[in-house]
């Protein structure tokens, strides 16, 4: 099995790792660095709509910032500002990589890249009107979601024009959860837009469509960028080969089919049949924690990965322990009676706070930190790399902050949900939510120095005397490069 | 899976599985719901103020710490005789002692008995002159008379009574009830009592299988009439105030079906139950009084003076400072707490739409997916 692996390929590729990072230089640094500005938003927001939580009189008079709608901007700015940026930049990356072909019509991306973020830059705006379409998880306005939809279309057709330019070379599972990635996304998008925002079917049947569409953006579409990310430097750095193509597929396929069905709460007013099918397919994600699980630590066997030297390698460990917890918690959704406790407490959002931080963007600042300094050449690093650690202390120590308190405490709140009065329900719902915003403290920490560490490389790199004109003196090039493929 | 393609269209694939199962499937299950309650009664949609409140409830991301979403619990049931049978030993055996030594059941009984008394009087006096037989008439007038006064000796509580007449399911003449320790003439209330009488022979903490054999005994054997009552065990949210679980068809009309997020706050499923709660005829009662509560909540959630984590949402509401003892316009409402000075408030045309979606929040129509649940409370009081 291993000996089918290519990892390596990128050192057997046909076009050299300069020439694709050359390739790719404009069109992904806009990328992250967007990424960079949406994660500071989204945090900011984050700490501010908490703080509406503990303290209900602040801003009350300002209906823009009313909690509800900074709930529904925090997790757009994060999904699709953030996350969205992110992972397509990586995805753009990674997918020349593995296929050792510079990125193929990098002006489609930038046009892409563009589109994204008057997207997402829309849906927020929307969103502090009161435009969001009520689905918590998804809040995306009908024209923002059109945007969106085109600019990953675009971003899509240069991703897998690039991966169809090689046919040949064996495809390294990365690949897989990549293009997954791509096509689950307007599939997930495009069926809430039509089905809930556009032309809506009628209520009771929105409500199986949100949560598929809510959970699939989370475990699929975030899933497999995060993984892929994981499936793709944990092996690189330790310079290992994958453990297993068999695990990683038979993971890979059961989280395609599963993920859109798991954590249906057990009180959800839904026939008994569709709790019962989601409960049984929460059980069954058990073989993706496994699969993937056991993979990447059969892989990394003897090797430290949240101690080690190397700060990738670092992001990567508490990526994966965090994806592993979330993974455990959606397979005890399967219990009703522990779902049912948890069902309406602080827990899921914890949990999906764990999973956005905690893995996703955990794995994304790890493979940042690795790739954007490539971009640039070979011998360019992080302005001042020292202070890149803090996001990698800051983001893990949110992360587990939010995680405990999210876990540990919601059962208080579960059970005075199950006795009558009121108030004192209330004081216990807040529990775990102060707590928690020490660690949305945290992530605000983090992604303020992230987005310093990236203009600094930007402006550094990029332009000797610091000018912008330079820094589009510098990138010029790239485009033309890639445009010439 | 090494072939391009073949990877594109194993994700399709996988991907379409539970596209399939979450979202057609419901989808076009969902579309062959009707609003057919049964009984000629309809689910209706909301409709303007109420339907312009949903905007405003997700405007305003409410959803965020509320849930719509009374859940499920456990309960037992309650055997509700509405009519005894004929037959008082094969009844008392159904029912067991501990219900049949009851004054209800007892009385009822006697009723039944002096009905019969009197059918049979009247029997004999009906007869033509020539077979008319005067010891006949004479035993039936002194069967009737011990009749009466054996359902004068179970006390004379006009409750019981008034529940003894209705489940023995006779009839009587005015002035028979009159003798009887029943009004003559009834008014309303007494006549609901008598129509409405139910005669609890469990206690609601039975379950199914423990019934189940009572329950065929009262059909074959004893001839009764009766209802099965759900009550809640272990159903908080019931416990809580709502009628029962909130199901798919609550959400049939919504344009945006928001099930919420958290219960920060509590459940809203039953809201409108509770501002305005229906009468007997099913008709919700509005007060000024619980919309003006509704209303001051929304403006300050303390405006009691109890803490609360809901944000206050006086946006909603044009407001003024009131003098001490300046009076409010007809329409304002005025909020006075301690270490505050007074205001009075209007409620913008959002807030008043907020209020109407509120009041159409219920859970207190039974749907036969969903029955409507006691609570055990008003059980006991029962
Ligand atoms: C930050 C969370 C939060 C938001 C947002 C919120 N609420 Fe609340 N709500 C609460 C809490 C906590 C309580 C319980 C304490 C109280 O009664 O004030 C509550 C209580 C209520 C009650 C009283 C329920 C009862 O049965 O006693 C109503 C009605 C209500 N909210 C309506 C709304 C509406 C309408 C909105 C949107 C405009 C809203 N809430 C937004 C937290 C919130």
């Amino acid at each position: 099995m291993s000996e089918n692996t290519d990892n390596n390929a990128t050192q057997a590729s046909e076009a050299k790792p300069e020439a694709i990072n050359a390739s790719c230089r404009l069109p992904v640094l806009f990328l992250f660095f967007s990424a960079a500005v949406w994660v500071v938003q989204a945090s900011a927001a984050g700490v501010l709509g908490s703080l509406k939580l503990h303290v209900p009189g602040f801003l009350a008079d300002c209906p823009y910032l009313t909690y509800g709608r900074m709930q529904a901007g925090v997790w757009v700015a994060f999904l699709f500002g953030f996350a969205g940026n992110a992972g397509l930049g990586l995805t753009l990356w990674m997918l020349s990589r593995l296929r050792g072909m510079e990125l193929a019509r990098p002006g489609f991306v930038m046009a892409g890249a563009i589109m994204w973020n008057v997207g997402v830059t829309a849906a927020m705006v929307g969103i502090t009107m009161g435009d969001q379409p009520g689905i918590a998880g998804y809040e995306l306005p009908a024209y923002a979601s059109r945007v969106l939809l085109i600019g990953q279309a675009l971003i899509a057709f240069s991703a897998i024009l690039t991966y169809f330019s090689r046919r040949h070379k064996q495809l390294y599972p990365s690949s897989w959860y990549l293009i997954a990635s791509l096509v689950a996304f307007p599939w997930i998008v495009g069926t809430a837009h039509w089905l809930l925002v556009e032309t809506p079917v009628r209520g009771a049947a929105q409500i199986p469509v949100a949560h598929w569409a809510v959970t699939s953006l989370q475990q699929i579409w975030l899933g497999t960028i995060g993984l892929a990310a994981l499936i793709y430097f944990i092996p690189k750095i330790t310079q290992r080969e994958l453990y297993s193509r068999q695990w990683a597929a038979f993971g890979f396929w059961l989280l395609l089919i599963l993920g859109g069905w798991v954590n249906l709460n057990s009180g959800s007013p839904l026939p008994v049949w569709s709790i019962k099918l989601s409960q049984f397919a929460s059980m069954l994600f058990v073989f993706v924690l496994v699969a993937v699980g056991w993979n990447l630590c059969q892989t990394v066997k003897g090797v430290p990965l949240i101690g080690s030297e190397d700060l990738t390698l670092k992001f990567m460990g508490v990526s994966l322990a965090s994806w592993l917890v979330v993974a455990l918690y959606t397979v005890g959704n399967s219990m009703a009676e522990w779902n049912g406790l948890l069902q309406f407490t602080y827990a899921g959002t914890a949990m999906r706070q764990l999973f956005a931080w905690g893995f996703f963007a955990m794995a994304m600042f790890g493979a940042i930190y690795y790739v954007a300094p490539r971009l640039f050449g070979g011998e360019v690093d992080w302005a001042c790399s020292g202070t890149y650690k803090w996001v990698f202390y800051l983001t893990a120590v949110g992360a587990a902050v939010v995680g405990l308190a999210g876990l540990g405490l919601s059962y208080g709140h579960g059970d005075a949900l199950t006795n009558v009065e009121t108030l004192e329900v209330s004081k216990k719902a807040l529990m775990p939510m102060r707590i928690a915003f020490m660690g949305e403290l945290a992530f605000l920490g983090a992604s303020l120095i992230f987005l310093c560490s990236m203009a600094c490389l930007l402006f550094r790199n990029c332009c000797g005397e610091c000018s912008p004109m330079s820094l589009i003196r510098q990138c010029c090039p790239a485009k033309v490069e890639g445009g010439a493929e | 899976m090494n072939k391009s393609p073949w990877i594109f269209l194993g994700v399709l694939f996988a991907l379409s599985l539970s596209w399939w199962g979450m979202v057609y499937g419901p989808a076009s299950q969902v579309n062959n719901l009707s609003a057919d309650l049964g009984g000629g009664d309809t689910l209706k949609p909301r409709v303007g103020l109420a339907k312009q409140g949903e905007q405003v409830y997700r405007e305003n991301g409410c959803y965020y710490c509320h849930t719509r979403a009374a859940t499920g619990g456990t309960f037992g049931y309650k055997i509700q005789i509405t009519q005894l049978g004929d037959d008082q030993k094969i009844n008392e055996e159904v029912v067991g002692l501990d219900y049949s030594t009851q004054t209800v059941f007892k009385k009822a009984y006697a009723y039944k008995a002096v009905a019969k008394a009197v059918d049979s009087l009247k029997a004999e006096q009906g007869k033509k002159a020539e077979e008319r037989d005067e010891a006949k008439i004479g035993d039936a007038n002194a069967t009737l008379i011990s009749a009466k006064a054996k359902a004068g000796a179970h006390g004379d509580d006009m409750e019981v009574n008034l529940k003894a007449y209705g489940i023995s399911g006779v009839n009587f003449e005015p002035d028979m009830r009159a003798q009887l320790g029943l009004p003559a003439e009834m008014n309303e209330e007494q006549q609901a009592a008598v129509a409405g009488a139910r005669f609890d022979i469990t206690d609601g903490t039975q379950k199914w299988s423990d019934i189940e054999s009572t329950v065929r005994r009262l059909k074959d054997k004893a001839g009764a009439q009766f209802k099965l009552q759900p009550v809640a065990k272990e159903w908080p949210d019931v416990q809580g105030g709502a009628g029962r679980q909130s199901v798919l068809r609550d959400f049939l009309f919504d344009a945006h079906a928001m099930v919420g997020v958290m219960r920060v706050g509590p459940d809203l499923s039953s809201q409108g139950s509770k501002i305005a709660p229906l009468d007997k005829d099913g008709v919700p009662i509005n007060t000024r009084e619980a919309d003006n509560k509704f209303y001051k909540h929304l403006y300050d959630p303390q405006w009691e003076g109890e803490s609360s984590h809901m944000p206050p949402f006086r946006y909603l509401f044009r407001e003024r400072p009131l003098e001490k003892d300046v009076l409010a316009g007809p329409r304002e409402i005025v909020i006075e707490k301690e270490g505050s000075s007074r205001v009075a408030i209007i409620p913008t045309a959002k807030a008043r739409a907020l209020l109407a979606y509120m009041k159409s929040l219920r859970t207190d129509k039974s749907l036969p997916e969903a029955p409507l649940v006691n609570q055990p409370k008003q059980a006991s009081a029962e």
